[in-house]
């Protein structure tokens, strides 16, 4: 244990000197995070009682949720935070995606905090490197690394109902906070997929989410599997670099072109001298993305023609039949996430790059065999397959009260109240939590309504000298049902499989509605809804 | 006989893969096609890796229209397999020297007109059309024409190809068979309607246009190999046993369409029939080939090369 270990002193109140002083954890990064996970978790009994730090708010995850809540509770004036990161840097998602042409598909101005604006976006949409230097720029003017402790990677979450405090196990420390934000992100892991022969394979093996930047692409024979999110902006990339890039694609998904552009040097003079400059593009770019959620979310008219702006990008950039046949999504735009791409198609007619439509009967050892009895022989496999979703459960065991699992409460589907609070789980708030996501609008939107529901919470339990605010099962219930019903008519439970739903089709993942709709959700925190059980 | 469980159907599909490697192309065995055998068998070798490559396309299109999720997998794997089949034959085409380079052999003109019409039509086509119209093309000639080809070679690399070729083969033909029943189950006079209202469009007449000759020109075919045609009488009127095995089959429209039609065919007394028909074939024989649009690009994915 490190230095600033201390004992559990029940009922102690936060110490916020020292917690401000705990900055210097060790840095030790989990050689194997699963294992050291199991491990923790089987520790997380009550029978260690070293106390590495305790506060106020404990929040797991620095990336744009962990650091926006903590620059909100601080504006708040409730300075006893701790984050807890898994890595040794700040940015989450955009820390470990760094595959070549990462980049985000809603414009700068939007995906970006509306209390924190960078005037200097360089592009329309910019690329990862520079989203991660803006979360690098929150860290560092809102005085956040001392909060942070790095390379805590949280094993298990547990409350201890008498003291009314939360206990969060890592690798070999405990942390206790009264309230915690669960902010460790929705498409934070991601692993290869499981198909058959994948052990088989004796190539270079690299996964969209943990780049290899060290392998060199020059002239190698690159296979990319998966036509998502992230496979369509990184072949534009290997194609530039490759020797031949062969992209093997299951579902074609919507393409629709991206405008992206430089931004003009006056255009960045005025945003800093005029502030209310980009509020109001950052209102116009809100209100054109809200529109789009009518064609987007539900089935209209709009929804037709987007698809067939979609399908008229396709004719302008594939001239052949075929292709254009295997390019044709045939499910309803919105089912899946729409994709944003002005390059992708034309990559894909490149002379060093094919489109590979058969299914995937195995993996060899050199490369894919494919149901048409060919085997596609590459140096190496670029993994563009995603992130594992957990529709049923947490990325680590969370037990409320009495002991109750929250993996088990959630082997149906995951339910929340309002997405952030639990019912049994008090003082837990999440960030993208059941029915939270955006499929038409900036996620970061969302997040900030989000943020600012858990700082009222959190205040709440301030000026009421509460123990902890628990939702009513009922409350919890009733909000859900609602959901359900309005979800049901959306066009991400149309009938195409996705990740949105689990196995059965259940939808836990996405928002039935506009983003004011959610905003307005979040809005007010109502006391009624919850138990509120006082401190002693 | 029950209709297949078709869940059941895609699992064994899917374990049931098989490569071109999974065959030693270069095996000695080449050495047993006889010199008299050659020409006729790389002309028979053409047209039969051609047919895979049609029912191939004809498979992608029911994929677009498969009535569930499973059903579309199933023929998204069909499609990948009859091309896999095509992949084998070239394969073999090229074993016994009968590949000129690298190049693919040029299609018969009745073959090419079909693909024509299934690139420009095939996705527009209800799938009961061509849920029916497949299973006949794959048992009639895959079905005569791979007997044929058994019978009459002795090449043990051919043998082997051809027994995975024909495993795959029973399977889609067992959907084929199961999916014509499911479409007959419950036939009502309005769904029967229904079903044949296509017969009034002109696009699915140019199709049967181009389907007819095809029939009688691949029958020409045979009889110019040696292969007696009562063969592949023989092999379609399977289609008609196993298609009318049941109530729901029988009461299929389009199975009993292609089951008369398919009378028609083996009726060679049947003037009416086959005067014009064989016309169209001898017509359609002086089609020049520069009229023909360029072929779709999906012809040009076929390979003989185990490894790309």
């Amino acid at each position: 244990m490190s230095t600033d270990t201390d004992t559990v002193k029940p009922r102690r109140s936060p110490d916020k000197k020292a917690a401000a002083k705990k900055t210097a954890a060790t840095k030790k990064a989990p050689a194997n995070a699963g294992a050291g996970r199991k491990k923790a978790a089987a520790r997380s009994k009550p029978v260690a009682q070293q106390v590495a730090a305790r506060c106020e708010v404990l929040i797991i995850g620095a990336g744009f949720a962990g650091l926006g809540a903590a620059i909100r509770l601080r504006q708040q004036g409730i300075e006893d935070v701790i984050i807890l990161e898994r890595a040794g840097e700040v940015g989450g998602t955009w820390r470990d995606n760094t595959y070549p042409g990462a980049a985000c598909d809603i414009p700068s101005n939007l995906y970006s905090f509306s209390f924190a604006q960078n005037p200097d976006w360089s592009r329309s949409f910019s690329g990862g490197p520079e989203i991660l230097k803006y979360v690098h720029y929150l860290t560092d003017t809102y005085h956040l690394r001392p909060l942070i402790r790095f390379h805590e990677n949280v094993a298990s979450l547990s409350y201890d109902e008498t003291r009314g405090v939360w206990r969060a196990v890592t690798g070999d420390k405990i942390f206790e906070g009264r309230s915690v934000i669960m902010a460790q992100g929705p498409l934070s892991n991601a692993s290869l997929p499981d198909m058959p022969g994948i052990q088989t394979y004796q190539g270079h093996k690299i996964h969209s989410a943990m780049w290899d930047h060290d392998y060199d692409f020059t002239d190698k024979r690159v296979a990319v599997i998966g036509t998502g999110a992230s496979g369509i902006q990184i072949i534009p990339e290997l194609v530039k670099k490759a020797g031949f890039v062969k992209v093997f694609q299951r579902t074609p998904g919507w393409v629709l072109p991206r405008p992206d552009f430089q931004t003009p040097a006056w255009n960045r003079g005025l945003f800093r001298r005029f502030p209310a400059s980009q509020d109001a593009m950052r209102k116009a770019l809100f209100m054109f993305h809200e529109s789009m959620a009518l064609g987007i979310i539900w089935n209209s008219p709009l929804t037709r023609l987007i698809e067939r702006i979609g399908k008229a990008h396709l004719r302008l950039q594939v001239k052949d039949r075929w292709l254009r046949r295997q390019l044709t999504p045939d499910f309803r735009i919105g089912c899946k996430r729409v994709l944003m791409s002005s390059d992708y198609y034309p990559a894909l007619q490149k002379d060093n790059c094919k489109l590979i439509t058969w299914p995937i009967a195995r993996l060899s050892e050199k490369g894919i065999r494919t149901v048409e009895g060919i085997e596609h022989q590459f140096d190496c496999i670029v993994f563009a397959t995603g992130f594992d979703v957990s529709h049923s459960g947490t990325p680590f065991p969370v037990s409320g009260i009495d002991g109750r699992q929250l993996n088990d409460e959630w082997s149906r589907g995951a339910q929340a109240y309002k997405s952030i609070n639990v019912s049994g789980y008090p003082n837990l708030f999440m960030t993208f939590g059941p029915n939270s996501g955006p499929g038409h609008n900036s996620a970061l939107v969302y997040m900030e309504s989000q943020i600012d529901y858990a700082v009222r919470g959190i205040q709440a339990l301030r000026d009421g000298n509460l123990k902890a605010l628990n939702v009513k099962p009922d409350v919890q219930v009733a909000h859900n049902q609602a959901i359900q019903k309005r979800l049901a008519k959306t066009n991400w439970n149309s009938g195409c499989k996705s990740w949105y739903l689990t196995e059965d089709g259940f939808n836990a993942t996405m928002y039935p509605g506009f983003a004011t709709q959610f905003a307005k959700q979040m809005a007010d925190l109502d006391l009624n809804d919850y138990e509120l059980i006082t401190a002693d | 006989m029950a209709s297949i469980d078709l869940d059941k159907m895609l699992l064994k599909i899917k374990s049931t893969q098989w490569s071109l490697s999974d065959i030693d192309w270069d095996a000695p065995g080449a050495e047993l096609i006889t010199e008299e055998q050659w020409p006729k068998l790389k002309e028979f070798m053409a047209d039969l890796m051609w047919i895979e490559h049609v029912g191939a396309r004809a498979f992608a299109a029911m994929s677009k229209k498969a009535p569930n999720d499973t059903l579309k997998e199933i023929y998204s794997y069909f499609h990948a397999e009859e091309q896999r089949h095509a992949n084998a034959e070239m394969a073999l085409m090229k074993r016994w020297g009968m590949l000129d380079g690298d190049e693919i052999p040029e299609p018969n003109i009745n073959l090419r007109l079909v693909i024509e019409w299934l690139d420009r039509y095939a996705d527009e086509m209800p799938v009961y059309v061509l849920g029916t119209v497949v299973p006949m093309l794959e048992i009639a000639l895959d079905g005569a024409l791979c007997k044929f080809l058994l019978d009459t070679v002795d090449d043990p690399v051919c043998h082997q190809a051809f027994e995975k070729i024909n495993d795959d083969e029973s399977r889609h033909l067992g959907v084929g068979f199961s999916v014509m029943e499911m479409q007959g189950h419950g036939a009502t006079y309005i769904k029967t309607v229904k079903m044949l209202a296509p017969l009034l469009d002109p696009r699915l007449l140019l199709g049967m246009a181009s389907y007819a000759p095809l029939l009688n020109k691949m029958r020409d075919n045979i009889v110019a190999l040696g292969l007696p045609e009562e063969k592949l009488y023989a092999a379609m009127e399977k289609f008609d046993k196993i298609g009318g095995r049941t109530a729901d089959g029988r009461a299929n429209p389009w199975f009993q369409i292609i089951r008369q039609h398919a009378k028609l065919v083996v009726n060679r007394s049947n003037r009416l029939y086959h005067t014009p028909v064989d016309a169209l074939v001898r017509l359609t024989g002086h089609i020049p080939k520069r009229v023909l649009p360029a072929v779709p690009s999906w012809v040009k994915e076929l390979t003989y090369r185990p490894a790309a």
